[in-house]
C-alpha cells in the first residue's frame, strides 16, 4: 500500500535537476512516512527539516499552486498522505472544497495568526485568459518574511517530530540550520531594503504584503500579469497612481513583457524581478532564488545610487 | 408370447405336495356370521383341482384356511409334511411366503410400484430380494409374453395382462401350493379359458398343487380333480 | 432394503402431489416458528452490534429512539436538525471524536449520507474499489447501491427532489461515484456518502453559479456597483461539480449554523465519554447525547414481545395443520384397507404394515425436518440484512 501512495507521489512530484522534488526513480525504501507540502517553499523547509527520514511530495501544478484546483484523483493522493503541510491563512483555498481527513492537516500558521497580514482591496483590476481571481481577506505569501518562514519551519518540524519521534532530534537540528540560513537571508534582505530608506516601490500584483511589513518598504500594487499588456485604461491607472506614489522600481513577480519594461522606463519606472518561487524554480532551490532575488536588489539599487 | 417353463427352477427341487383336509369345521362370528363343515377330501400332490359351489358356500374361505390366514376350530389341513392349522401365527405367515402362491379374485396389484415389483412383492415382504430373486421375476414375465413391460405401472395394462402379472407374483417363490380364487373374474369365455390353460401350465412346470376356486362349471374339464362345495359343504351363513 | 420402507418410499414418490403438499404443511410448521425466532434473534444481534459499536450519538432535544434508527440505519423519518456548530463544541471538549451526519436527502431510494472521512475509519468500511470521495460532489456508494442500480465508478446518481414541486432550495445534484463499497450486511451497504458540505449544497445553502465578473456573464448581471455585483434570475447555477467549476461553488451564510441530523461522538476513554455527558447534562453543550445501545434494547423489548405472539400464533396454526394432515392420513390409511388385506395375506406381519404406515410418515417428517433446515439456514443467512432492509428507506 505505501509503495502504491509513493509511486503515486512520484507521479505528482516534478522530475529536473539534483535540487528538484523527487522523480520515480529516486523514491527509495517504502516504510517511509509520506508527508505533501502545499506550495514549494513548504516543500522545501520540510525536506530541509526531514531529511531521508520522511518522504516529502508536491504535487505537480500548473502556475501558482494558490490556485490550484486539484482534482477528484489529487484529493485521493492526498488523503494516503501522513501528514499535509499548509501554509493556512488562505492560502489554500481548495480546502474549501475538498474533502479531507481532519488530522492529516498542519496549519503552518497556525501558531502565528496574530502576525498575519489583512488584504486591502485594489481596484485596478486585468481579464486575462489565465481567469480572473481576486484578493480579498488575508494576504497569505507568510515565507516572504523570513523571520514567519522560520515560525513555519518551526510548526513543520514539530509535527514531524509527532510523526516520527524518533526522528525529533535529526529534525530539531536540520531546523536549526535552516533557521540559520533564514536568519541570514532576513539580515541581508534587512540590510538591502535598508538602503532604499522611505522611497516608494511598486509591485506589480499584489503579493509582497509580508515583505512591505518586515522591511518597511511603502509600496503600492497594480493587479497585472507579467505576460500580459496592460490596456491603456490600465496604463492611464498607473500613471495617476505613479503621480501619487512617485515609485521609481516596480517589483515583477516575473519579467514582463519587453514592451511593458521599455514603456515603465519611459516612465522612469526601473523593473525588478523579485521570484516569490510559490511554486518550483526552473533552477536552484528557495535560498539560491531568494539570494537570486536579493542580488538583482541590491544591483538595482547600487545602480540608483542608495 | 408365452414359453414352455421347460425343466426344474434353477437350483431349487421341486417342492410337491398332497393336501389333506379332514374333520374341517370352521365358525366366523362377525357382523355377518358364517358357519362351514366340510368332508374329507384329500388332492394329490402336483394336481390341478378346482373348487366350485354356489356363493357364500365358503370356498374362499377354505383357500385362505388352507393357506394359514384362518385357522379352523377343528380339523386337520395338511399340506405336504405341515399341518397348516397347528401353526403358529407366525408359521403360518412363513409358510405362505415360502410355500403358497395366491392368485387374488380381484388381482390387488399395487398400482405404485412397476410391474417386476409386483411380481417381487413376496420377496419385498420377507425383504429377501436377490439378484436370483429379480432375473426369476424377469423370466417369469419373460414366460407369459410380459418382458418388455417390467417397468411400467400396473395402471397402463389391460386386464389380462394384469391377470398374468399377478400369476407371476404367486410364481415367484416357486411355491408348493397355488391358490387361484376365482381368477377368471370378468373375462369372457375365451380369455378365462386362457387363464386357466395359464395356471394349469404353469402349475404342472413348477410340479405345484393347484386349487382353483370358480363358480364357472364351463371350466371344470381342465382339472383332474374337482371338489363340489354344494355336496360337501355344509355352509351356514 | 427393508421391505416395509421400499415400499412406503414407493407409495409416496408413486403419491407426488399429496405428498408435496404433506411435506410442505409440515416443513412450513417447523420452519415458521424457527425462523421468526431465528431471523428476529440474528437481526437483533445485529442492531445491537451497530448500536454498541455506536458509543455516543448527540441530535437535538426530541425522540431518542427516531435518532437512533435514523442516525445508524438511515431511516426516513428525520429527528430535528442540529447547528454544525454543535460539531465544533464537541470537537473543542478534547473529549471526543465528532463525525457529522446528514442524512435528510436521498437518490433514487438511497440514503445520501453528509459526513466525513472519519466515518469510514470508525465503521470499518473498505473499498471493493475506486477511492473516497475527494471533492465536493463526488460520492461513495454502498455495494447493495451498486449491485440493484447496476452502477459503479465513472457514474452518476442524482439526489431526489424532496417533494415533486420543489421550486425553491432543494434541487437535484448530479454526484460522481468514485467509490464502491465492499459488502458488510449492513446499513451502509444501502447507503450514497458524500462529504457533509455536498448534502448542504443540496439542500441550497450552497451553490456554482457562472463567476459574474466575467465578460460572459453580462446578460445574468442584473446591477453592478464597485462593491457589489447583483445577478438576475437567467444566471445559471451549476447541477454538477466538477474539476473545472468547482472553484465557483460558494456557501452563503455562516456554515456553523448549517444543519446536520446527527453527529456521532467517540470519545477517547470511558472517562471521556463520561465528561462529555456531563457537559451535556448541564446544558454547557447544546443538544441531547444518547447511549443508541440502551435506546435499542427498549426497542427491542418490543420486538420480542410482538415476537413471542406471532409464535404462539404459529403454534396454534401448527396444532390445526397437524388435525388435518391426521385426518389426511387416516383418510388414506382407510382407503389402502385392501392393499394391507393382500400383504397380510401374502404373508406381511402385523409390524411390517405398520413399519409401512409409519415410513410414509417417517419419509415426510425427515424430509420436511432437511427442507425446514436447509430453509432456515437460508434464512439465517439473509435474515439480518432482509429485517434491517426495513429499518432503512
Amino acid at each position: 500500500m505505501r509503495k502504491t501512495i509513493l509511486i503515486a507521489i512520484a507521479l505528482l512530484l516534478v522530475a529536473c535537476t539534483d535540487n528538484e522534488p523527487a522523480g520515480v526513480d529516486s523514491i527509495s525504501s517504502p516504510g517511509k512516512p509520506v508527508v505533501i507540502a502545499s506550495n514549494y517553499p513548504l516543500y522545501f523547509f520540510t525536506r530541509e527539516i526531514a531529511g531521508e527520514a520522511i518522504e516529502v511530495g508536491f504535487p505537480t501544478i500548473e502556475g501558482d499552486p494558490a490556485m490550484w484546483a486539484p482534482s477528484g484523483e489529487d484529493a485521493g493522493n492526498l488523503q494516503k498522505a501522513d501528514l499535509l503541510i499548509l501554509n493556512g491563512a488562505g492560502y489554500e483555498s481548495w480546502l474549501a472544497f475538498t474533502t479531507l481527513p481532519d488530522g492529516l492537516i498542519l496549519d503552518t500558521t497556525a501558531e502565528v495568526q496574530a502576525l498575519l497580514l489583512p488584504i486591502e482591496n485594489e481596484t485596478v483590476h486585468q481579464h486575462g485568459p489565465a481567469g480572473e481571481h481576486s484578493h480579498q481577506g488575508t494576504a497569505f505569501t507568510t515565507w516572504l518574511d523570513p523571520r514567519l518562514a522560520i515560525e513555519q519551519a518551526r510548526t513543520i518540524m514539530q509535527g514531524l517530530s509527532r510523526l516520527v519521534p524518533e526522528q525529533s532530534g535529526l529534525f530539531e537540528s536540520n531546523f536549526k540550520a535552516l533557521k540559520q540560513r533564514l536568519t541570514q537571508l532576513d539580515q541581508s534582505l534587512e540590510q538591502a531594503f535598508a538602503e532604499m530608506g522611505e522611497k516608494p516601490l511598486m509591485f506589480s500584483h499584489p503579493v509582497y504584503q509580508y515583505l512591505q511589513h518586515r522591511y518597511g518598504i511603502k509600496g503600492r500594487s497594480t493587479h497585472w500579469e507579467p505576460d500580459i499588456e496592460p490596456g491603456t485604461r490600465e496604463w492611464i491607472d498607473f500613471g495617476n497612481l505613479l503621480r501619487q506614489h512617485p515609485a521609481r522600481l516596480m517589483i515583477w513577480e516575473e519579467a514582463p513583457l519587453d514592451s511593458v519594461r521599455e514603456k515603465l522606463l519611459g516612465m522612469g519606472v526601473e523593473v525588478l524581478v523579485f521570484r516569490p518561487t510559490g511554486n518550483t524554480p526552473e533552477s536552484g532551490d528557495y535560498f539560491t532564488v531568494m539570494e537570486r532575488n536579493l542580488f538583482e536588489l541590491t544591483s538595482l539599487l547600487g545602480e540608483d545610487g542608495g | 408370447m408365452e414359453t414352455e417353463w421347460s425343466g426344474n427352477p434353477r437350483g431349487r427341487a421341486a417342492l410337491v405336495a398332497e393336501i389333506n383336509i379332514s374333520g374341517l369345521s370352521f365358525r366366523y362370528a362377525g357382523e355377518q356370521a358364517f358357519e362351514m363343515t366340510l368332508s374329507d377330501f384329500k388332492i394329490g400332490s402336483g394336481q390341478c383341482a378346482a373348487i366350485v359351489g354356489p356363493s357364500g358356500s365358503g370356498k374362499t374361505t377354505l383357500l385362505s384356511l388352507v393357506a394359514g390366514i384362518q385357522i379352523p376350530q377343528q380339523g386337520t389341513i395338511q399340506v405336504g409334511e405341515t399341518r397348516v392349522n397347528e401353526l403358529g401365527e407366525s408359521a403360518r405367515r412363513e409358510f405362505r411366503i415360502q410355500k403358497v402362491g395366491q392368485v387374488f379374485q380381484a388381482f390387488e396389484l399395487l398400482e405404485y410400484l412397476s410391474v417386476i415389483e409386483n411380481v417381487l412383492l413376496g420377496s419385498i415382504i420377507s425383504s429377501s430380494t436377490t439378484d436370483e430373486t429379480r432375473i426369476r421375476a424377469g423370466e417369469l414375465l419373460d414366460s407369459v409374453g410380459l418382458g418388455h413391460k417390467t417397468h411400467s405401472k400396473p395402471a397402463k395394462l389391460s386386464h389380462g395382462e394384469r391377470q398374468r402379472v399377478a400369476v407371476c407374483r404367486a410364481m415367484l417363490n416357486h411355491p408348493q401350493l397355488l391358490l387361484a380364487d376365482e381368477p377368471t373374474g370378468n373375462l369372457d369365455q375365451s380369455n378365462k379359458q386362457n387363464v386357466v390353460d395359464l395356471l394349469i401350465r404353469q402349475a404342472k412346470a413348477h410340479k405345484s398343487t393347484l386349487i382353483m376356486v370358480t363358480h364357472d362349471r364351463s371350466l371344470l374339464d381342465s382339472f383332474e380333480h374337482v371338489i363340489d362345495f354344494g355336496e360337501l359343504t355344509g355352509a351356514r351363513v | 432394503m427393508n421391505g416395509a420402507l421400499f415400499l412406503g418410499w414407493r407409495y409416496l414418490i408413486h403419491h407426488r402431489f399429496k405428498t408435496a403438499i404433506l411435506l410442505a404443511s409440515i416443513t412450513l410448521m417447523m420452519f415458521l416458528p424457527a425462523a421468526t425466532r431465528l431471523m428476529v434473534a440474528d437481526s437483533a444481534t445485529a442492531l445491537t452490534a451497530r448500536a454498541e459499536h455506536t458509543p455516543l450519538l448527540v441530535g437535538a432535544k426530541a425522540s431518542q429512539l427516531e435518532l437512533v434508527l435514523n442516525a445508524l440505519y438511515f431511516h426516513a423519518e428525520r429527528p430535528p436538525e442540529i447547528p454544525n456548530q454543535l460539531l465544533d463544541e464537541i470537537h473543542q471538549t478534547g473529549l471526543a471524536i465528532a463525525i457529522p451526519l446528514n442524512t435528510r436527502f436521498h437518490a433514487r431510494g438511497a440514503p445520501i449520507v453528509g459526513t466525513n472521512l472519519e466515518y469510514f475509519t470508525f465503521r470499518s468500511l473498505k473499498l471493493a474499489d475506486g477511492r473516497l470521495m475527494g471533492l465536493l460532489g463526488e460520492c461513495v456508494i454502498g455495494a447493495n447501491v451498486a449491485r440493484t442500480q447496476g452502477i459503479g465508478i465513472g457514474d452518476s446518481i442524482v439526489s431526489s427532489p424532496e417533494t415533486v414541486f420543489d421550486l425553491a432550495g432543494v434541487y437535484p445534484l448530479k454526484m460522481n461515484i468514485v467509490g464502491v463499497l465492499e459488502h458488510t450486511g449492513s446499513a451502509d451497504d444501502d447507503a450514497v456518502f458524500v462529504d457533509v458540505r455536498t448534502t448542504w449544497v443540496i439542500q441550497g445553502l450552497g451553490h456554482g453559479h457562472q463567476d459574474l465578473e466575467s465578460a460572459t456573464a453580462g446578460k445574468a448581471v442584473l446591477s453592478r456597483t464597485d462593491a457589489s455585483i447583483t445577478a438576475n434570475a437567467s444566471l445559471v447555477q451549476y447541477n454538477e461539480i466538477t474539476t473545472e467549476n468547482v472553484r465557483e461553488f460558494h456557501f452563503h451564510g455562516d456554515t456553523s449554523g448549517f444543519p446536520l441530523s446527527a453527529v456521532i461522538a467517540v470519545p477517547a476513554d470511558e472517562k471521556s465519554g463520561t465528561l462529555l455527558r456531563g457537559r451535556f447534562q448541564e446544558g454547557t453543550v447544546s443538544g441531547q447525547l444518547v447511549i443508541p445501545s440502551l435506546v435499542l434494547a427498549d426497542l427491542l423489548e418490543t420486538v420480542f414481545t410482538v415476537q413471542n405472539y406471532v409464535i404462539l400464533g404459529l403454534i396454534m396454526l401448527s396444532l390445526a395443520t397437524v388435525a388435518v394432515i391426521t385426518l389426511v392420513f387416516l383418510l388414506s390409511q382407510q382407503l389402502r384397507h385392501g392393499e394391507f388385506f393382500t400383504l397380510k395375506r401374502m404373508g406381511a406381519s402385523r409390524s411390517f404394515i405398520a413399519t409401512l404406515v409409519a415410513s410414509e410418515l417417517g419419509f415426510v417428517f425427515l424430509g420436511s425436518l432437511l427442507l425446514a433446515s436447509v430453509l432456515t439456514w437460508g434464512v439465517r443467512r439473509y435474515a439480518t440484512e432482509f429485517l434491517l432492509s426495513f429499518m432503512t428507506f
